[in-house]
């Protein structure tokens, strides 16, 4: 065994007995924490300098693509 | 086999004159190394968002991904998924605008300006080793779905497919491989579309699809309880449809190799600083629209799995019996696609080979001609002459290519495997230079080289010691106890580089204000710039 085994092992030892749950609630999480963060971006970074319409603003989209990811991850 | 018809013939044929008209048309617009290595920065944001994901998915993509999907389940749709998305998002707001402005051509040309020029040739050098190595996989997969289906020989696949790539990469540059991509981006998903929505067809819809995937995977534990008796590791067996697996499952795509390997290391470290990749968005025409670009790229990768994995776990229903994965799309279209309609997925097939190869072959030769002929040969060489050098460079690289495809085919590893585990091994240092880069003023060029060149060893050293051959004479257990353990290397070598370079920068001097500026990313409100 070298070191590098025993922190393998510590390390494994960690992780294994984490319950699935929590396993899907850390996926999930950082989901909403992106999307919680691009919902605060400022509107002057998501949207070109002569915006007109709403679909002009890249934060309806990113959103759509992360809501599609949460529901996606807490189905299977 | 079934053979192809005149109509698959034709629809294959109307796709490559059509490929290749685009690329030539391009071609005799480019009159400058500024055209054929950034488009012109003239690119709209919807071409270049279908060409990343054009570019992500290759061949090896469907070939692999369904593979996997057959043998592991849906876990390696983490890969488009949670490994994909959410990178894209945070690259478009936080990390593409600011290379777009920087003006630079290449990432290992911002490390240079941002550290040192032994960083960039470091950089350089691995991303040219990684880029040739992978050219080479492409065309070999193409080889292996070709031989079945138009019964041509793997070798004049090889070279039907290097020739027709060849031609449009070489004459068109950046612009004609973005455009053709996006062509392939459409015909690729619809292709792929037609395999998923005949299967499920061909099994009696949805509801009797989840049935059979259900039904088979009892079989399978039954089998292997079987086989070895041992009741604790036909219990561990995992869900076919499910995305999350236990860390120690025996599967190579464990929850912990999926988040931390791949979501956290493995996808940002390819969206922000893979130069296939950032090289179309470094060719938009706005800043917004090379923010739209990864936007609407990250909605596009939504629906990739669905199309690439989700035929896998039907060939794991229709073919249980499979060992190689990777035959797993091959099969299905054998025994789906009628005459006429197996012309429009292999066209879908060419299209999303030929959509990696030529992005690789654009970047590497960028990268041969901006961070090694330019930089170290000729600092003032025009315009004009860097054309002509980049041309040649992506003929060179096309003979290479061919050569390698053929040395691999004396391999007999997974394709996706080989692919994963070439960029873990210094995808997770080139992540953590540029994380620190970016991020952390007070990070150094002399901490950044040693940190890189120790990550990338420390990762290929992971790799022997996990080798069969090497654990059992050396005496030693295995370091990794899943089978596939590219993820794990990638975290390993992350931290390694990443503390590296912290410690180091701390014990050296700082780099001048003047160098940093501009060059580190932060918060406060930018000064406008002329």
């Amino acid at each position: 065994m070298t070191p590098l085994h025993h922190i393998g092992n510590f390390i494994r030892a960690l992780v294994v007995p984490i319950p699935l749950w929590c396993v899907r609630a850390l996926f999930l999480g950082t989901l909403i924490a992106v999307f919680i963060w691009v919902l605060r971006l400022p509107r002057e970074n998501t949207t070109p300098e002569n915006a007109t319409h709403w679909y002009q603003n890249l934060k309806i989209w990113a959103c759509l693509a992360l809501a599609i990811q949460i529901v996606i991850y807490s189905i299977f | 086999m079934q053979s192809l018809s005149f109509l698959d013939f034709a629809v294959i044929a109307a796709y490559l004159v059509g490929t290749l008209g685009l690329g030539l048309y391009i071609g005799s617009k480019i009159k400058t190394g500024a055209d054929y290595f950034l488009a012109g920065r003239k690119l709209p944001w919807w071409a270049i968002g279908m060409s990343l994901v054009a570019t992500d998915i290759g061949a090896v993509d469907i070939v692999g991904t369904g593979g996997a999907a057959h043998q592991h389940g849906l876990a390696v749709a983490n890969f488009e998924w949670i490994g994909c998305v959410p990178a894209m998002i945070i690259a478009a707001f936080v990390f593409i605008p600011f290379f777009w402005r920087s003006g630079v051509t290449t990432i290992p040309e911002y490390m240079e300006r941002r550290f040192n020029v032994a960083v960039r040739s470091a950089l350089a050098i691995c991303w040219i080793i990684f880029m040739a190595c992978n050219l080479g996989i492409m065309l070999l997969a193409s080889a292996k779905m070709m031989h079945v289906h138009l019964g041509m020989s793997v070798n004049a696949c090889i070279y039907l497919t290097a020739f027709l790539v060849g031609i449009y990469t070489i004459s068109g540059g950046l612009a004609a491989v973005v455009y053709t991509d996006m062509i392939q981006c459409v015909i690729m998903i619809g292709g792929c579309l037609l395999v998923l929505v005949l299967g499920i067809i061909d099994l009696g819809g949805i509801e009797e699809f989840q049935a059979a995937i259900k039904k088979q995977e009892q079989v399978q534990r039954e089998k292997e309880f079987a086989q070895n008796q041992d009741s604790e590791q036909a219990g561990k067996q995992v869900s076919h449809t499910s995305l999350i697996l236990p860390a120690d499952a025996d599967t190579p795509f464990p929850w912990t190799g999926i988040f931390f390997g791949l979501a956290l290391i493995l996808s940002p470290a390819y969206w922000i600083g893979n130069q296939a990749i950032v090289q179309r968005s470094l060719g938009a025409r706005s800043e917004f629209d090379a923010k739209a670009a990864y936007v609407w790229g990250a909605l596009l990768k939504n629906l990739i799995p669905v199309v690439v994995a989700v035929p896998g776990l039907i060939a794991f229903v229709k073919f249980p019996e499979l060992t190689d994965g990777d035959q797993a799309f091959p099969e299905l279209i054998s025994h789906l696609l009628p005459v006429g309609l197996k012309g429009l997925f292999l066209a879908a097939f060419l299209a999303a080979l030929m959509s990696s190869i030529d992005s690789y072959l654009n970047s590497a030769s960028t990268i041969v001609t901006h961070d090694f002929y330019k930089r170290f040969y000729r600092r003032d060489a025009s315009d004009e002459s860097l054309l002509k050098i980049g041309r040649s460079v992506t003929f060179l690289l096309v003979l290479w290519a061919i050569g390698f495809s053929f040395f691999l085919m004396t391999r007999s590893e997974g394709i996706y495997t080989i692919f994963q585990t070439l960029m873990a091994f210094f995808q997770g240092p080139a992540f953590a230079i540029l994380l620190t880069g970016l991020l952390w003023k007070r990070a150094t060029g002399v901490a950044a080289f040693i940190g890189f060149i120790v990550g990338v060893c420390f990762s290929i050293m992971l790799f022997t010691l996990n080798q069969e051959a090497v654990y059992t004479a050396l005496e030693i257990a295995p370091l990794f106890q899943i089978s596939e353990p590219f993820l794990y290397f990638s975290i390993w070598a992350f931290v390694v580089s990443f503390s590296l370079i912290v410690i180091i920068s701390l014990l050296t001097k700082p780099e001048p204000a003047e160098k940093t500026e501009g060059l580190v990313f932060s918060l406060k409100p930018r000064k406008e710039t002329a």
